[in-house]
């Protein structure tokens, strides 16, 4: 699904050259619930930009779906981000004065696809990660966790080839955060290609597998054997008092169930 | 993206925002508003203008001499009119004009006024209306009666409540006999409020000596007017070798003043088109705005699919229902302002529909201009920058 071969990325300011990515190699096939580990700095960032298809390497290939990306024009580039990728961010990126429905219809607004058939994608797929009845609250009007779920929803209605997803936990709780990570694996599960990137190891052993990155390189491609399993660490989350864990209140209302 | 939905992220933005909105459409409407009750009151001014000047008659024409010509002082006789009328089948009427200002005195006061000296013809050529008694008659011009008429403005004021058809004036020092009073029209611009005192052109000669400033004259129809004062010039220059003479036709006098009020607008709504520059740039100024506030807004669409163009549509839509919201309103303002002043002035405002599918247009256009610059800094933003932005 992924090939990424010989990659470099120089940033230059000036006199100043900066390498972000210095001769990355790696394929990540159809099906795969990768994470992208690294300090700040390490160069995933520039590499789920790439990925993303929102900045084009200095040097080498990276193949997404069989397109060579590097070779495509802007407009090329957001046909990619628009039809093969999507989105989800750590600070959730939704338009504020618009409803989830709404937020949810922006990709079929750029690919094209008339009213009527964008509601009816938008509410199935705000459905699917347990929104039927939020759909017409503003982001103001929702929980993080919601917000969360929200995007998701949006990153998939086009039905992407690849989910990339930049720290999806790090704006929430622990158990907004398991929801979610819940909601991927059973994405995963379901035949659904995700790069998770994260700083938090608890957060990447949820994945099947753990590219770490270090100064621009690839340093480590290390298998999980076993995988946590998110349903299970919200049951053992419940076993703790109400007051303790916070946002519970909304585990408990049940919305979070993807499964 | 969708047109509609464009328009509907516009009018949210705009709601959003709704003091900022309206002021920066101010500029727009205000510009919009004058140039549109200018238009307006021009052309209705333009209309009462041309409906009175048909009402004096388009068949009417002017013969004078060409004053250019220096060596040309004596340029009409006694005898030119009857001569033309009976060489000329195009003539119907024709009138030998002098005119001169002079004391008239009344039995209440006196007034220092306009003393006509023409011909029995100058009553047809001129349609007047007479509100009592006569106009005199080609046997009064020609033996030079002191008889006098009278236009009723005049004649209230000299008179008082005194009747003055069958008493005396006198003009400058020679007493006339009023034998007739001049009705007052009903013209909107005040042409019938004349003060005049009409005498027989050879009583006139007789008094002020034998100077005829211009011939006045009707054709038999307005087709005729051009043809016929041409053939007058012809027998004119070769009855007074020498002696140059121009004419000119109410219809021509009608085009030219048609033609000036028309400029006259043209220049005023261009003045008044300035403000709509202005607001254009209030809008560009604002939209430059809106797009740094929205930087981030703009990666996120970016990342979701957006492409330039998208961005550019978008953005560019939002100026344009901004500027159009301000024509809708400046044109309203325009309409509602060009009545206000028309029942003032008293003449019809004509708000023509070109004039305010211009308008519309010409907003569209201003939003399109001056929205071209921020929408283009929106589409070339680049994405990772934009969504690092808060």
């Amino acid at each position: 699904m992924i090939q990424v071969s010989r990659l470099v990325k120089i940033y230059s300011a000036g006199e100043i050259q900066v390498v972000a990515l210095q001769d990355v190699s790696l394929e990540i096939a159809a099906g795969e619930f990768v994470s992208v580990m690294g300090p700040s700095g390490s160069g995933k960032s520039t590499l789920m930009n790439i990925l993303g298809c929102l900045d084009t390497p200095t040097s080498g290939s990276y193949k997404l779906d069989g397109v060579e990306i590097s070779s495509l024009d802007d407009t090329g580039m957001a046909k990619a981000r628009n039809l093969k990728i999507g989105f989800v961010f750590q600070n959730f990126n939704l338009l504020p004065r618009m409803t989830a429905l709404r937020n949810v219809e922006i990709p079929m607004l750029y690919a094209g696809i008339d009213a009527k058939e964008r509601v009816k994608r938008a509410t199935a797929m705000l459905e699917r990660v347990g929104l039927a009845g939020r759909i017409n609250h503003r982001p103001s009007q929702l929980s993080g966790g919601q917000v969360q779920r929200v995007a998701i929803a949006r990153a998939l209605v086009n039905e992407p080839a690849v989910l990339l997803t930049d720290e999806p936990t790090g704006n929430l709780d622990t158990t907004s955060g398991e929801e979610i990570l819940a909601i991927f694996q059973d994405l995963n599960r379901n035949g659904a290609t995700i790069v998770l990137v994260t700083h938090e190891r608890d957060i990447a052993l949820h994945t099947s597998r753990i590219i770490h990155f270090r100064d621009g390189r690839l340093v480590d491609d290390e298998k999980v054997d076993s995988p946590l399993d998110a349903v299970e660490q919200l049951k053992k989350q419940r076993t703790v008092p109400a007051a303790l864990s916070e946002g519970t209140r909304f585990a408990q209302t049940g919305e979070g169930d993807a499964r | 993206m969708n047109l509609l939905e464009s328009i509907r992220v516009a009018l949210e933005g705009i709601q959003a925002n709704k003091l900022r909105s309206f002021l920066t459409t101010l500029g727009i409407v205000i510009g919009i508003a004058a140039v549109i009750a200018v238009v307006a009151i021009g052309q209705g001014g333009q209309a009462v203008l041309m409906a009175e000047m048909e009402k004096v008659g388009t068949n009417i024409f002017f013969v004078s001499v060409d004053w250019n010509d220096e060596s040309s002082h004596k340029g009409f006789s006694a005898g030119d009119v009857q001569v033309l009328k009976d060489r000329l089948p195009g003539i119907t009427h024709l009138s030998a004009n002098s005119s001169n200002t002079d004391n008239v005195r009344g039995p209440k006061k006196k007034k220092y006024c306009t003393v006509q000296g023409v011909s029995s013809d100058y009553s047809f050529i001129s349609k007047m209306t007479m509100k009592e008694g006569r106009f005199f008659s080609s046997g009064d011009d020609g033996l030079g009666r002191r008889v006098a008429v009278l236009d009723e403005a005049l004649a209230d004021e000299i008179f008082g409540r005194a009747d003055p058809v069958g008493n005396m004036v006198s003009i400058g020092s020679t007493p006339f006999l009023v034998i007739g009073l001049v009705a007052k029209g009903e013209s909107i611009f005040g042409f019938s409020e004349n003060v005049n005192a009409y005498i027989p052109g050879k009583t006139w000669r007789n008094i002020y000596g034998s100077y005829i400033s211009n011939l006045q004259g009707s054709a038999v129809s307005k087709e005729k007017v051009q043809e016929t004062m041409e053939q007058a010039v012809k027998v004119l220059e070769r009855r007074h070798p020498g002696v140059q003479y121009t004419s000119q036709s109410m219809e021509q006098i009608k085009q030219s003043a048609g033609k000036i009020t028309g400029i006259m607008t043209l220049v005023i709504s261009a003045i008044a088109g300035i403000s709509l520059f202005v607001g254009g740039i209030g809008v560009m100024n604002i939209m430059l705005v809106s797009v740094t506030e929205r930087t981030r807004e703009i990666g996120i669409r970016k990342a979701l699919g957006a492409r330039r163009k998208d961005i550019l549509v978008q953005f560019l839509i939002e100026s344009v229902v901004l500027s159009v919201l301000g024509g809708i309103i400046g044109m309203a303002v325009g309409i509602g302002g060009a009545f206000i002043i028309a029942k003032v002035a008293k003449w019809p405002p004509l708000v023509s529909w070109w004039t305010a599918l211009l308008a519309f247009a010409f907003s569209a256009c201003i939003g399109v201009i001056f929205g071209l610059l921020p929408a283009n800094k929106a589409a070339k933003m680049d994405p990772i920058e934009a969504l690092r932005r808060d």
